[in-house]
């Protein structure tokens, strides 16, 4: 069975605004309500995202102190 | 001779020839911009006088001589997040629609220096992002094929004004299919090169690392053409890559005898596609095994597994991007904009971190699949335009994406057309992608398609 987050319960509106909220974003109630009936679907994807990767799974970014130093 | 539609490669040869001239060119293609794109809306701002004076210069030099490349006298439009100095680059938002930059992309440096003739900026989505929108400053570009439809996202100008003749090149931008996409819906070519081939440089960012800028003309010659010029190593692009640019024109006549083709089984046929996209795939295989290629199916991920990845790493780092705006100026931004911009807000660290692991994977599993194939084969969308409604659902979040796994992996893919749909005439789309830096067989693989049909030498009636 795939490693993710897709068990948990999603976002209910006052989680949503409190998490907005904490990333310091204000918005109308016009918007809010329309960014409500939004986030779900986001919400699902990244939770399907799988979190079993072992510590060798580097992320596709990659720092390269070569380019750095030809500046 | 119809001007509106001859290719790069046919136009060079005119001049070559003396059978027409830049500045001819140029003029025929302003007065359809001025008669048809009323209708339209592909561009945001025709730069007529910028193009009578660098068609002019090209003329000058055509005449004495002095050819610069394939480009020389070729007139083109760059979709509106490319920088271009003394001309405004609005991403056509609220929140730049007055920005004038003071450099040019690095590359319209290139193709200037190539003597190419800047027709205008095109319509995209905002911030080559949120759309299609019909709360923005200027209008939704619409589909040529049908205006009640339109031409898919976020290159959508790009894709209208080379659909409708208008210009034979357009540089795009694909993030997640900016470029194939709208390609596909339009009847066009499009490709978006491997990730780091052109530098992003002076172009208005969508994501950090899955930006991707390439050409959208009317044949895949003529996307080889346009890549020879604007490919190469730009050391003030972090993504830039220093790898050596080949000659992709020589490529194109190579013909596709012996390679070695995997179809993508459960992409362009799982549930939700149009009914006529599958017999148009099979029927281009078909095609391609006529011409001396083999075809195997080959099983990757889903589009769902690609298009989770890819959105959420994109929509973290379009967050980013934005984040200052949005917190003083929210009201300013078009309504799918802002709602793709605000789940960044909410992605955690760890979110984004696994997002980018999985990403490796996803990537090393194409990686594996190019072993045995020289190329994957798709649709290039799995469905034909969609009407101009500004209340349908937001695609993004409601259907898998068939262009996000290239995206993803970073791989050259082309779109280029291969049929239309009976009931609504709309084109459908073939898409063929190849391991990094690869292009040159994916231009060999289009081009050889599009020698033994015709369905890019198709193109919509305008009108009066």
């Amino acid at each position: 069975m795939r490693d993710d987050l897709s068990h948990l319960p999603p976002a209910s509106p006052d989680d949503i605004r409190a998490m907005l909220a904490r990333a310091g974003i204000g918005l109308s109630e016009e918007h809010m309500q329309q960014f409500i009936a939004t986030w779900p679907q986001f919400e699902a994807m990244v939770r399907r995202i799988p979190r079993g990767l072992g510590y060798a799974d580097e992320p596709a970014h990659i720092f390269r102190p070569s380019r750095l130093a030809g500046d | 001779m119809d001007i509106a539609f001859l290719t790069i490669a046919e136009l060079s040869r005119a001049y070559d020839q003396r059978e027409l001239s830049p500045v001819e060119v140029t003029r025929a293609l302003l007065g359809r911009i001025a008669r048809h794109d009323g209708k339209l809306d592909s561009f945001v701002r025709v730069t007529e006088d910028v193009a009578l004076a660098e068609a002019k210069a090209a003329e000058a030099e055509l005449m004495a001589g002095r050819r610069r490349g394939p480009l020389h006298g070729i007139p083109y439009g760059l979709k509106d997040i490319v920088e271009t100095a003394g001309i405004p680059t609005t991403g056509h938002s609220k929140l730049r629609q007055h920005h004038v930059p003071k450099e040019d992309a690095e590359i319209v440096r290139r193709l200037k220096e190539g003597g190419g003739i800047l027709m205008g900026k095109l319509a995209t989505w905002e911030f080559a992002n949120g759309g299609p929108s019909f709360d923005l400053p200027w209008p939704s570009a619409r589909n040529p094929w049908d205006r009640e439809r339109l031409p898919g996202g976020s290159s959508s100008g790009p894709g209208a004004a080379v659909a409708a003749g208008f210009v034979p090149a357009a540089i795009g931008t694909d993030t997640g299919g900016s470029i194939r996409g709208p390609a596909a819906l339009c009847g066009i070519a499009g490709l978006k090169p491997t990730y780091g081939r052109v530098s992003r440089r002076g172009v208005f960012p969508n994501t950090f690392t899955m930006d991707h800028i390439g050409p959208m003309t009317r044949s895949a010659e003529d996307i080889a053409l346009i890549l020879q010029v604007i490919a190469g190593f730009d050391p003030a692009d972090p993504g830039s890559e220093e790898c050596p640019v080949p000659d992709y024109a020589a490529a194109l006549g190579q013909g596709v005898s012996g390679l070695r083709l995997g179809l993508v089984e459960g992409w362009h046929d799982a549930p939700g596609a149009h009914p006529d996209l599958g017999p148009a795939i099979a029927d281009a295989v078909s095609e391609l095994e006529r011409l001396g290629a083999t075809i195997e199916p080959v099983e990757l991920s889903s589009l769902r597994d690609y298009t989770d990845c890819k959105t959420t790493i994109s929509i973290a780092e379009l967050y980013t991007i934005h984040e200052h705006d949005l917190r003083t100026r929210p009201e300013d931004f078009g309504r799918i904009l802002r709602n793709r911009i605000l789940p960044g807000a909410l992605i955690r660290a760890g979110d984004y971190q696994a997002a980018l692991r999985w990403r490796t994977a996803l990537a090393r599993e194409q990686q594996v699949a190019f072993k045995t194939f020289d190329a994957l084969i798709t649709a290039a969308s799995r469905n034909i335009a969609d009407p101009a409604e500004p209340d349908r659902p937001d695609r993004l979040v409601t259907a898998p994406s068939i262009t996000m796994p290239f995206s993803v992996s970073g791989v050259p893919a082309i779109a280029i057309p291969c049929g239309f749909s009976k009931a609504e005439g709309m084109p459908l789309s073939l898409q063929i992608a190849a391991a990094h830096f690869q292009e040159t067989t994916v231009l060999r693989l289009a081009h050889a398609y599009q020698q033994a049909t015709d369905w890019h030498r198709r193109h919509p009636e305008l009108g009066e």
